[in-house]
């Protein structure tokens, strides 16, 4: 009868023996998959109280750090000390209602690896630190709170880059909310309150939000025209009250109506400063979507630009466009199907302050270790050419005498060459989106920026790039030509 | 080994016990409370209780038996009391008073078949049938009779009985108790019969059959007691019962058909209660695509994935995973609880006591000089391999999930009794057998 126990006995330490694999595979094989699930709550959980890196700007001003709780010892809080203008770019690290911006993106290195466990001391003996890891921004703090204050609550976005490296200057949205306020004990109350302003705080106006970008985008369209040899500044056009769309019995009107100039004839270089409608409609549809469409290819549209978060494609939709004459006409003057996000139209003026070539935005210098040591630096390669050093100067000419004579008189600083183009694109319920984009100082720019701001009836239906959005522009380049070297 | 070395193992289990209580408590609070002490002395006296009366009763009884059943109680404790302190609950202060009390029944296990043999069970196997049947039937008294002693429904499970007894109110599952009483009869009939079943007279077709009158009685108690099991919705107890029956009867005739018999009355009995029962639907969803229905059906089961898979190698450390995120993690759930907090490491040290306690009690049944003690050793040590291989399945996902206890370990005072007083009578067989 020992027979079939022994038998039997063999089955039982085979099932146990399969048992054991079955475990090997969920603990060791599969585990960091199961570990990653999203459902899994258990990592966030252990994160929670637990030290993280610090965030801090170039210039050294701390955005965000972890103190140890006063309430408990072993526990860290996270603050947030810049609060509301940084909210956006730092973002939140929330077991209960995720993660955002930079402490989202760069969890893994903010996080402390120090879990007492015994793979811990495995570690710790192997050499590595288990302490996290710190980033510096290329943000430049007085500039970020300058651009915060300036847009002083209204719905909008501000987003600086240095056009010849692409460091992030400034990515400022507003309104904005206050980071700690989704760490505490009211969370999920907070969360609630912010989904249901009705002026969204939580969108990043800045980086994730797309818009028509209005009279802005000219300076996309005057580029490809100059670029491809089509037309120059001294080109004439014909001066109408109302452009003719092609296929359609709609016109395009000039802002404020009337002609541009003597209803005779109008050049490019004096189209663009007054920013003249019915001649931007006439050089879209003599360009066509496809020319028009490379050059904004190389200034960032229809291009997924890497950023530490996902940036949603500035659109300029070719095919479409090829097809409808009248759509393209209104595109060349940036609505219709034209969107973009002030990260997009910054790299524009950027490409034009850098003789052409479009820069590609980054964030993060660096990464350093607890003991201040760096562990890895960071820089962008450029986008790629977006127009020949030529076009370049001659936009930039053409810019300047927008800021010197034209539209964007609002955005001079005395004693600097300042360059920009205005634009007013029609945003929520038909009230104006005011936008100015430029650059300074124009002989040797070392900031490109665009300025937004979303139609709202605090605004009012008279705002206009010239009127709202330059006088930001200026302060900021002000404060950024001031600053300690 | 010796008994000395036994004692000690069993001191270190209880330090062990008092250890992870300690490590729980650091991490929770970084204090150390009197709850280490009483720990420790709750298995110092607990098992050190059950090791006298192995000296007193049963010298000559296996010395490798308490000691990786002692430390499997530990582990499980440590994770029912870490548990406490994150649900609020109080399980582990009830538990010791179980620990105590089911290692006192063990010892009077002990203490009464020294007097006379393990035999007496064979003897009387009418009466241990008769009794282990009314102990299955007990929770279906009425509930509200308002009789001091009254079922109990849990989950929709019928399988507890309350006894009221003036101050406080116990809980308990006789199905536990039968278990043991159900093994001890089979084995017994099996032993009495076993020349008559092993000689297939009759011809099914291919299949070769004993004489349908010596397989009948077996088969119809067998049947009742599945069947009652079934109506309690006990999945676990049902299919326990099913399968140690059939392993008992290959072990008592060598002939494989019983296997291969058993097997498909297995897969026909599961696919009807799959159309049949709408629970059984449910934990077949849960085992087969715990992901895709994780809002409901696959909560648990994926919830113990992700607690195991959290642990990885090492664990999160006792006190520093989150296992009460797992529904029902210190009782079903016990060795997913142990994997998050212990790791790999953890889990594979469980696994491999378990095989140590089945590998012990098997080696009483290869040395055990008649069919009776043979047969009750293999019998009590495969119900609780396959107990143990049930449960610890389910949560790997190996098997569905059938909602029995992993021996030892999970919290239920119903569970460590029965258990303990099968290990108290593999003990004494172990002793009888070398005398």
């Amino acid at each position: 009868m020992n027979g079939p126990v022994r038998r039997l006995s063999i089955g039982v330490f085979a099932s146990f023996f399969v048992l054991l694999m079955a475990v090997t595979w969920i603990q060791v094989i599969h585990a960091d998959a199961l570990k990653a699930d999203p459902r899994n709550t258990r990592p966030a959980l252990a994160d929670r109280g637990k030290e993280r890196g610090l965030i801090v700007t170039i210039d050294g001003t701390v955005v965000a750090r972890s103190v140890e709780d006063p309430e408990d010892p072993r526990s860290f809080v996270r603050e947030y000390p810049e609060g509301e203008a940084f909210a956006h770019v730092v973002g939140y690290n929330s077991f209960l209602v995720g993660s955002s911006g930079l402490e989202g993106a760069y969890a893994q290195e903010l996080r402390s690896k120090v879990d007492l466990t015994i793979s811990d001391l495995v570690t710790v003996i192997l050499g590595r630190d288990l302490r996290p890891e710190s980033l510096e921004t290329t943000l430049n703090a007085d500039l970020q709170r300058a651009a915060f204050e300036a847009l002083g609550g209204l719905r909008g976005g501000v987003f600086a880059l240095d056009p010849r490296t692409g460091a992030v200057l400034a990515a400022v949205s507003s309104p904005s909310f206050d980071p700690e306020s989704l760490l505490g004990a009211d969370t999920q109350a907070s969360w609630d309150a912010l989904l249901a302003d009705p002026k969204s705080p939580l969108s990043d106006r800045a980086t994730k939000e797309i818009y028509p970008p209005g009279s802005s985008f000219k300076t996309v369209v005057a580029s490809a025209g100059i670029d491809t040899g089509e037309v120059e500044p001294s080109t004439v056009f014909p001066d109408p009250e109302e452009f003719q769309l092609p296929g359609s019995t709609a016109t395009i009107s000039n802002a404020g109506g009337g002609v541009c100039n003597d209803g005779q004839g109008i050049t490019l270089l004096q189209a663009f400063v007054v920013s003249c409608n019915t001649v931007f409609a006439d050089l879209s549809i003599r360009l066509g979507a496809e020319d028009i469409g490379i050059t904004a290819a190389a200034l960032g549209f229809n291009t997924d630009i890497p950023f530490p978060w996902t940036v949603p494609q500035a659109a300029y939709p070719v095919e479409l466009l090829s097809e409808d004459p009248a759509a393209l006409a209104q595109s060349g003057i940036g609505e219709r199907d034209v969107r973009a996000a002030p990260l997009h139209m910054a790299m524009v003026a950027a490409a034009v302050a850098n003789g052409g070539i479009t820069p590609t935005p980054y964030l993060v210098n660096r990464i350093f270790d607890a003991d201040g040591n760096t562990v890895e630096t960071f820089e962008s390669s450029p986008l790629g050419r977006a127009m020949a050093p030529a076009t370049a100067s001659v936009m930039s000419q053409m810019m300047e005498r927008v800021v010197t004579e034209g539209t964007g008189r609002g955005a001079a600083v005395p004693g600097v060459r300042v360059a920009g183009k205005t634009g007013t694109s029609t945003g929520p319920e038909g009230l104006p989106n005011p936008w100015f984009i430029g650059f300074a100082p124009v002989e040797s720019p070392t900031i490109a920026l665009a300025v937004f701001l979303e139609g709202s009836s605090e605004l009012g239906e008279s705002a206009s790039g010239g009127g709202v959005a330059a006088p930001i522009a200026a302060d900021l380049f002000e404060v950024w030509l001031q600053r300690s070297p | 080994m010796t008994r000395n070395a036994e004692g000690a193992t069993i001191v270190a289990a209880s330090v062990l016990a008092g250890f992870g209580v300690t490590l729980v408590n650091f991490a929770q609070d970084l204090t150390i409370d009197a709850q280490v002490a009483l720990t420790f002395l709750v298995f110092l006296i607990g098992f050190g209780g059950l090791h006298l009366a192995v000296r007193a009763f049963a010298p000559k009884a296996t010395p490798f038996l308490i000691a990786p059943v002692a430390a499997l109680t530990a582990l499980g404790f440590f994770q029912i009391y870490r548990l406490d302190l994150a649900l609020g609950t109080n399980r582990a202060g009830l538990q010791r008073w179980w620990i105590l009390i089911a290692a006192g029944l063990a010892a009077l296990t002990l203490a009464l078949l020294a007097r006379t043999s393990i035999t007496v069970l064979r003897r009387y196997r009418n009466i241990t049938l008769l009794v282990s049947v009314i102990l299955l039937l007990l929770p279906n008294l009425p509930s509200d009779w308002g009789l001091p002693l009254r079922g109990l429904s849990v989950n929709g499970s019928r399988l507890w009985i309350v006894l009221d007894v003036g101050f406080t109110s116990l809980q308990f599952q006789p199905a536990e108790i039968a278990k043991l009483g159900l093994v001890i009869y089979v084995a017994a009939y099996l032993a009495d019969h076993q020349q008559a079943l092993r000689e297939a007279r009759r011809h099914l077709g291919p299949i070769a059959m004993p004489e349908p009158r010596q397989l009948l009685p077996l088969l119809i108690t067998w049947g009742i007691s599945v069947l009652i099991l079934i109506s309690q919705r006990d999945l676990g107890a049902s299919l326990l019962l099913f399968v140690g029956f059939v392993l008992l009867l290959y072990a008592a005739t060598g002939t494989a058909g019983y296997l291969v018999a058993g097997g498909l009355l297995g897969l026909i009995a599961g696919v009807a209660s799959f159309i049949a029962f709408d629970h059984v639907q449910r934990r077949v969803i849960g085992w087969l695509a715990p992901f895709e229905h994780y809002e409901d059906e696959g909560f648990q089961i994926a919830q113990g994935l992700f607690a195991m898979g959290t642990g990885s190698l090492s664990g999160a450390g006792p006190g520093l995973g989150r296992p009460d995120l797992i529904p029902n993690a210190s009782t079903d759930f016990i060795f997913a609880a142990v994997g998050e907090e212990l790791g790999f490491a953890g889990t594979v040290s469980v696994i491999a006591l378990f095989a140590l306690v089945v590998a012990v009690g098997l080696g009483i049944a290869f040395r055990s000089r008649d069919t009776f003690r043979k047969l009750l050793a293999a019998g009590l040590t495969f119900v609780l391999a396959v107990q143990t291989f049930l449960i610890i399945g389910g949560i790997v996902r190996l098997v569905p999930l059938t909602g029995i206890t992993l021996p030892f370990m999970s919290y239920g005072g119903s569970a460590l009794v029965g258990n303990l007083i099968l290990v108290a009578l593999l003990l004494r067989i172990s002793h009888e057998e070398t005398q």
